[in-house]
């Protein structure tokens, strides 16, 4: 909308008062250079919004059972893994991820490319053994030393502790699911996406040997119970790795604590009972690490040759025993006491 | 700190069967304290149908209360009922219950739809029930234009509107908003106020906290006040007053000559006294406010007094809670 602005007359004489006026046309040269007396006004701004008149429509369905309600927390951990809309769990702990489970199908590759050459001697390095069932799994370079320790960590960062940290647990616990619910669905969802690396590759592993070997069913009921044993100790893996991980996620407010300290625990003390065991040799220290706990027990089920050959692998199974029930408490703990008392 | 194992696990909601006969908030003897700092105290209270507010002043221990009702806190002392059950050892009543927690923090990287949808399938929702159903709240809050926007994007007064959308998904019976209008601009608030009225008017039981007391007398005029973890009244807001016999109403008038008016309304039997706060206004004390405003209009065309205005500055709710609060209005 334009409109015309008369200009009026200003006469100056030396006896007019300076005032504001004065000096604001003085300092924007009065009427000067100002011809063009016109002015642009736009037009009315168009209200930001609406007020509606609601109009509520009820909902005669049912509601599904408890399982239901699980699984939608599951779903919506797991599906984040690979597609937008659910948990996000950013891009380079997805792209980590990828390169970790690629990695671990290095001795499927191995497998295969021994089969295609035909050699004996290279097949008995790399295809399906004791051994390398073991170090699949349990191997702590590099498997344990840089894929499935990282992992975890990346993974538990911010599960719970990110619900701390916002407060969206409230949402989670205004509707009808238990505190156990809650917790145990994030547990699964953690322990299923290592469960999809490690287990998923260990079977992709010993099937390759199957396929391109030939291997018959006299092979199979032969290696079956190590390759179960392999199983199991990837399970108690996971299992260890994601109580102690969450039990720490449980007690913070931010991704980068839970993630380093369970490096620290993992790594940290291995390399501690390392440094004892080879300055005093005494092995008595792996009994507080994790990893050479596990490793024990895995070299006892599997049936490898122990290294760790002081103490019985009860001892190791003892303390991994203990270690998972103490991470279990202190998870168990914080997530009956969150949002419950004033924090 | 020893966990606390009282909680079951017992969510099935199809087993779970409401108490028809309770009502939808049944609070008996509740008091929750902080090692010695009772934050509610001795609280006794039924809620069933219809919009109630939940007043008091900062640290009055409303936050607390919803936050018992919600199982966030487990009460110190008696107990606390929704449908008749314990929400605490039993969260299978929050099927039938919607929250909207006061605090900012949602999931900023899910558009309005996909955070609705997900909490509803929380609540037990198949895929397919869930979208339905999104849709369905999305629309009643307003947001379908908006639905498929990153939360991050939204204004306060749509996060409001997908905090409530979110929480009406399961159709509850019973919804508790923690300061609702909190932060939003007038016409969010409009919007917030309607909705919630609309609530009110389809028989849900709605239950509503906010500082500004204003507007918590838009919305409705059942009120619960509360003080320094008390509860000190409960009931329709103008009921409360006139209970307040004590204390006389008061009944503000503009007019053109306050002292000639004052010798027609002096009167009157029901007034108590009056006063000239300026030379513009007259101020009358009663024990009776509906005789008084029963006989004014007479008085004022009867005798040709120019009157701009005429106000009960007592019958608000913050006079009310300054009277019950510390025996004087605000």
């Amino acid at each position: 909308m334009a409109a015309a602005i008369t200009p009026q007359p200003v006469e100056y004489a030396a006896e007019t008062p300076v005032t504001g006026k004065v000096r604001l046309e003085a300092a924007w040269g009065s009427t000067e250079g100002d011809e063009d007396f016109t002015t642009t006004a736009s037009s009315a701004p168009k209200p930001d919004g609406q007020v509606f008149k609601p109009q509520y429509k009820q909902w005669n369905g049912q509601l599904n059972p408890r399982w239901m309600r699980n699984w939608a927390i599951l779903r919506h951990h797991l599906l984040g893994i690979f597609k937008k809309g659910h948990r996000p769990w950013g891009m380079p702990i997805r792209l980590y991820l990828l390169v970790v489970f690629i990695a671990s199908l290095t001795d499927v590759g191995l497998t295969l490319v021994s089969a295609l050459i035909g050699d004996s001697g290279l097949h008995s390095i790399w295809g399906v053994s004791r051994d390398n069932l073991y170090g699949h799994v349990l191997g702590f370079f590099p498997r344990n030393m840089l894929y499935y320790p990282v992992i975890a960590a990346l993974l538990v960062g911010g599960v719970i502790s990110e619900d701390r940290q916002h407060g969206t647990s409230a949402l989670y616990f205004s509707r009808p699911i238990t505190r156990f619910d809650y917790v145990g669905m994030k547990f699964l969802s953690v322990a299923l996406i290592q469960g999809l690396i490690i287990l998923v590759s260990l079977s992709l592993y010993y099937f390759a040997e199957i396929a391109a070997m030939g291997r018959g069913w006299a092979w199979i009921i032969d290696t079956l119970p190590m390759f179960l044993a392999t199983v199991f100790s990837a399970v108690l893996l996971i299992f260890t790795y994601t109580s102690i991980g969450l039990s720490l996620s449980s007690v913070s407010k931010g991704k980068f604590f839970p993630g380093i300290a369970l490096l620290s625990i993992i790594l940290g003390t291995k390399i501690l009972a390392f440094i004892v065991s080879n300055l005093f040799d005494r092995e008595i220290l792996y009994l507080i690490s994790p990893y050479d706990c596990l490793a024990h027990v895995g070299q006892a089920i599997i049936g490898t040759q122990p290294t760790y050959d002081q103490y019985s692998w009860t001892w190791s199974l003892a303390s991994l025993v203990a270690m998972n029930a103490l991470a279990l408490y202190v998870l168990t703990t914080r997530v009956s006491s969150m949002e419950v008392t004033r924090e | 700190m020893i966990p606390d194992f009282d909680q079951q696990g017992a969510a099935e909601t199809k087993q779970w069967v409401p108490e028809v006969s309770a009502p939808a908030i049944l609070l008996e003897n509740v008091s929750k304290s902080y090692g010695r700092i009772f934050a509610l105290s001795n609280i006794t209270l039924a809620l069933n149908g219809g919009v109630t507010g939940v007043l008091g002043m900062n640290g009055a221990g409303k936050s607390t209360l919803f936050n018992l009702l919600m199982g966030k806190l487990k009460p110190s002392q008696g107990s606390i009922k929704l449908f008749g059950t314990d929400p605490w050892k039993n969260p299978a009543p929050y099927a039938r219950v919607g929250f909207v927690p006061e605090h900012e923090k949602m999931y900023d990287w899910m558009t309005g739809y996909g955070f609705v949808s997900t909490f509803a399938r929380l609540n037990g929702l198949t895929r397919d029930e869930a979208s339905v159903e999104a849709n369905r709240v999305l629309e009643f809050v307003g947001l379908t234009d908006v639905a498929y926007k990153k939360i991050g994007q939204y204004s306060k007064g749509m996060r409001q509107r997908a905090k409530i959308a979110h929480a009406l998904v399961n159709d509850p019976e019973l919804i508790i908003l923690d300061e609702p209008l909190q932060g939003c601009d007038p016409l969010a608030r409009t919007t917030i106020m309607n909705l919630i009225r609309e609530l009110g008017r389809m028989g849900r039981t709605v239950l509503v906290s906010s500082h500004i007391l204003q507007e918590i007398e838009r919305i409705t005029e059942q009120i619960v006040i509360l003080h320094q973890g008390r509860l000190l009244a409960l009931g329709n807001l103008h009921s409360i007053r006139e209970r307040l016999d004590k204390i006389p109403h008061r009944i503000s008038i503009q007019a053109e000559n306050p002292k000639e008016l004052a010798k027609d309304v002096i009167d009157i039997d029901e007034v108590y006294g009056v006063s000239f706060p300026d030379g513009k206004n007259i101020s009358i004390q009663t024990h009776n406010l509906g005789a008084i405003h029963s006989q004014l209009p007479r008085i004022i065309v009867d005798n040709n007094h120019k009157v701009s205005t005429i106000d009960n500055p007592d019958d608000d709710l913050a006079s009310i809670l300054g009277y019950l609060t510390s025996g004087g209005g605000m």
